[in-house]
């Protein structure tokens, strides 16, 4: 179960740049394609989608929304352990393990490159103590 | 359209990969391997039994090497961050098995696959890389002659977010005491592994996939492991490390002994990492000394505060977690030597290269961690060498001539030092030494094999088996000789299955320390429980230390219940560690080992007794250890041989 793109595709590449396995193809002003087996469904194609030309594995329309409405994951440390499992989960490696209490040398997840989070908050759906919070950019 | 994601936790696929032929391929595997072996460590038991023939060369194209992942990894479970590389052993030529941690697990499964097998021998050195649409050979010639440090930043730098595993200098010159690397200095490094990789041709595997893992109820998964992630964080204050030493000489002196607990070590664990046990393993004759001949009397409170576990702490820098380790034994320390920093040393690193050669300098031991983890070479095989020469040297079967004017003499870092640099160069009485004691002292002759200690040709672990014959059976019975992870005493009352198992033996809360050298068939089924458990960690990918939690506490069967969907009692479970053990022991009758020949011989089973010291007087019935063990599987007594029936039922599913 995958993503797709529809007919309404222009062609523009958004979803081809941010797509963080590299499982859409296509020439510019062409209609893309996503390839079914790569697709993990993030959802990133059909949030930067200004055509809204992407559906979901449900058949439901994605919704285009404004990046920077985009949710970004804030984190919890007294609930955190600093296992590591949202950082492996992250497709878009935005996140990094660093020292933030003092007297604790344990690294915790931090959004280190804010820019390339995408909003899909694997995150937060793997974490099992419900540390990692989504929340809308603080910028918009 | 591609079919709905498999929600199991498990992939369904593996990746074969020929080097000789440069192809590529995955390869469906049934829902029934999974039930009867689990993945990981079970499934590589099955593929490569089946795919190396018999007789193949450990070195040649014939053998094949896996990189396998467990079940539970990146499933939400806590402690399942571990991988395992498999293949037939260059030093014991028979099941090869090593297990690391660091974050190459879930890199395995977010390719899509549940292990990466690979076979044959490039004429090129080439490098392995995966993402979510490719799999390519590629062309590692600049990389091939630098360290694993290196080789592991040059690839980041191309591949920003990968993982890496690698080999370095030992495994390109097959020193067979070679381990592959990752997360710059975590080690697969048992069995000689990186070696055959290095004979393939095969530098490193860079994986970049971002696949998902699907699990049949992700509440239930977290569920259970916000159980686990309580008892983690249960963490009183604790004694200063110095008096670590008290504790385990009060715990050799005692006559009765409360069953351990896990948690308890779990605090010194979360507190120290390993190195926690330095001084307690000492007093209370846990650690070999002085290549198994010196005694607690010869490594004392005062020489023994070198190892002190806050002089290791003091230059942790941070704490190093594998991935979905809530605890963090792990940590990155600076050193004084040749590099910047290195992966705090481990327990047995310390041992090795601390009580095991007399050497009371830690900066060496911070230098030689770094300086053999960049080679990519085994610290506990490399310290039973460097032992092992030391003693030669006493005994002057190697001389100043071959040394070229360096006296081995018992603790001096120096030489010590020197002597790593050798057998990882493979220079000069390096070259005699890089393979190992076993293969060293058939080089040497004379009367050094009764000094080299070893099961079926791999060092024995810093753990001494007069002091808990637990250790002896399973460094001699397992399938991968000379291995301490596979089972003891201490690590049963810490697992508590019985409070799980129907067949697992309860032990009393305080019990007569005599009792554990004992043969008794509770002792058998005590140590089958071991070998049965392990096979499902090694199967889920769990790690020892979260094992020893508790079988309440990490609650590692009802995790595979609800990662699979299935409905499979613990027992069940344990029946799954049993066909894994089989298929392991069947692989090396295959490949025409004899199990009784990897028995452990002399002084690390107390033969002849110790005079002095923490194990003074004790010895260790091995025959009989291995009869009631072999018993308790229902293999033969003599042989260590499973029934035909036995064989033809783990080795016909298909």
């Amino acid at each position: 179960m995958a993503f797709f793109i529809t007919k309404d595709c222009t062609g523009c590449t958004a979803c081809q740049r941010i797509c963080p396995t590299h499982a859409i193809s296509g020439e510019k002003k062409q209609p893309h394609i996503i390839f079914d087996p790569a697709c993990i469904d993030c959802g990133a194609c059909g949030r930067i989608c200004p055509a809204g030309a992407v559906a979901d594995p449900f058949d439901r329309m994605a919704l285009n929304i404004p990046k920077k409405e985009w949710v970004r994951p804030v984190f919890d440390l007294d609930r955190c352990t600093a296992c590591h499992i949202c950082i492996d989960a992250c497709p878009a490696n935005a996140l990094d393990a660093v020292l933030q209490k003092v007297k604790d040398l344990h690294p915790y997840p931090v959004l280190t490159r804010e820019p390339d989070c995408m909003g899909c908050g694997f995150c937060a759906a793997e974490c099992p103590l419900d540390a990692v919070i989504l929340e809308k950019n603080s910028n918009s | 359209m591609t079919p709905p994601r498999r929600n199991t936790g498990f992939m369904g696929k593996i990746m074969v990969v020929d080097l000789t032929v440069k192809t590529i391929e995955t390869q469906t595997v049934s829902q029934q391997i999974y039930r009867s072996f689990l993945s990981g460590m079970g499934l590589a038991a099955h593929v490569l039994y089946h795919n190396i023939p018999k007789g193949a060369d450990p070195l040649g194209p014939d053998n094949m090497l896996g990189f396998v992942s467990g079940l539970l990894t990146g499933t939400g479970s806590f402690f399942t961050g571990r991988w395992m590389v498999t293949g037939k052993s260059p030093l014991t030529s028979g099941w090869g098995e090593a297990n690391c941690g660091g974050h190459f697990s879930p890199a395995i499964k977010r390719c899509g696959v549940d292990g990466i097998f690979v076979t044959g021998i490039s004429d090129q050195p080439v490098y392995l890389y995966v993402d979510d649409t490719t799999a390519l050979l590629k062309d590692a010639g600049l990389l091939w002659g630098m360290d694993t440090v290196e080789t592991e930043t040059q690839l980041l730098k191309r591949y920003p977010g990968a993982r890496v595993a690698c080999i370095g200098p030992a495994g390109e010159r097959r020193s067979l005491m070679a381990g592959v690397s990752t997360d710059k200095g975590r080690m697969a490094a048992r069995s000689g592994l990186g070696a055959v990789m290095g004979a393939k041709g095969l530098k490193a595997l860079v994986l970049a996939g971002n696949k998902r893992i699907g699990v049949h109820n992700k509440e239930a998964m977290k569920r259970i492991s916000r159980i686990c992630s309580k008892w983690v964080q249960l963490q009183p204050p604790f004694l200063p490390g110095f008096l670590t030493a008290p504790v385990g000489a009060l715990l050799r002196t005692m006559p009765w002994v409360f069953t351990q607990d896990g948690l308890l070590y779990k605090i010194l664990l979360r507190k120290w990492g390993t190195v926690s046990m330095n001084q307690i393993s000492v007093e209370m004759g846990d650690a070999p000394i002085k290549n198994w001949k010196g005694s607690s009397r010869d490594w004392g409170f005062f020489k023994n505060l070198s190892a002190n576990p806050d002089k290791f702490t003091k230059k942790q820098l941070r704490k190093f977690h594998c991935y979905s380790c809530p605890l963090g034994c792990g940590g990155i320390c600076t050193t004084t030597g040749r590099y910047p920093f290195t992966h705090k040393p481990e327990y047995e690193t310390v041992l090795s290269f601390g009580g095991f050669v007399l050497n009371r300098d830690v900066n060496t031991i911070f230098d030689i961690n770094e300086t053999l983890n960049r080679a990519g070479m085994d610290t506990i095989s490399a310290g039973h060498v460097v032992a092992f020469a030391m003693e030669c040297f006493e005994k002057k079967i190697i001389t100043l001539q071959d040394t070229a004017g360096m006296a081995l003499k018992w603790g001096s870092p120096e030489a010590i030092s020197w002597l790593v640099d050798q057998i990882i160069h493979r220079q000069g009485i390096g070259h005699i030494l890089a393979d190992g004691v076993a293969k060293a002292a058939g080089r040497l002759g004379q009367e050094s094999h009764a000094f080299a200690a070893h099961a079926g040709g791999q060092e024995l672990a810093m753990h001494d088996s007069r002091n808990d014959p637990g250790f002896a059976l399973h460094y001699s019975a397992e399938p991968a000789p000379g291995r301490h992870t596979s089972g003891a005493w201490l690590y049963y009352e810490m697992y508590q299955l019985w409070k799980k198992v129907a067949a697992a033996p309860r032990i009393p809360l305080v019990y007569n320390k005599a009792r554990k050298y004992e043969t008794t068939s509770i002792q058998a089924h005590m140590a089958k429980a071991n070998s049965q458990f392990m096979n499902v960690m090694n199967g889920a990918g769990v790690c020892l230390f979260g094992g020893f939690l508790g079988a309440r506490r990490i609650r590692i069967f009802d995790w595979l219940n609800a990662a699979t969907g299935w409905h499979m009692t613990p027992d069940d479970y344990m029946a799954a560690g049993t066909r894994i053990q089989t298929l392991k022991q069947a692989f090396n009758l295959k490949h025409g080992i004899q199990p009784k020949n990897c028995i452990v011989k002399g002084r690390p089973l107390g033969h002849p007794p110790q005079a002095r010291g923490a194990n003074k007087g004790r010895s260790v019935d091995i025959k009989a250890l291995t009869r009631a063990y072999w018993e308790a599987f229902g293999w033969d007594t003599e042989t260590g041989k499973p029934t035909d029936r036995q064989i033809d039922a783990v080795t016909t599913v298909l």
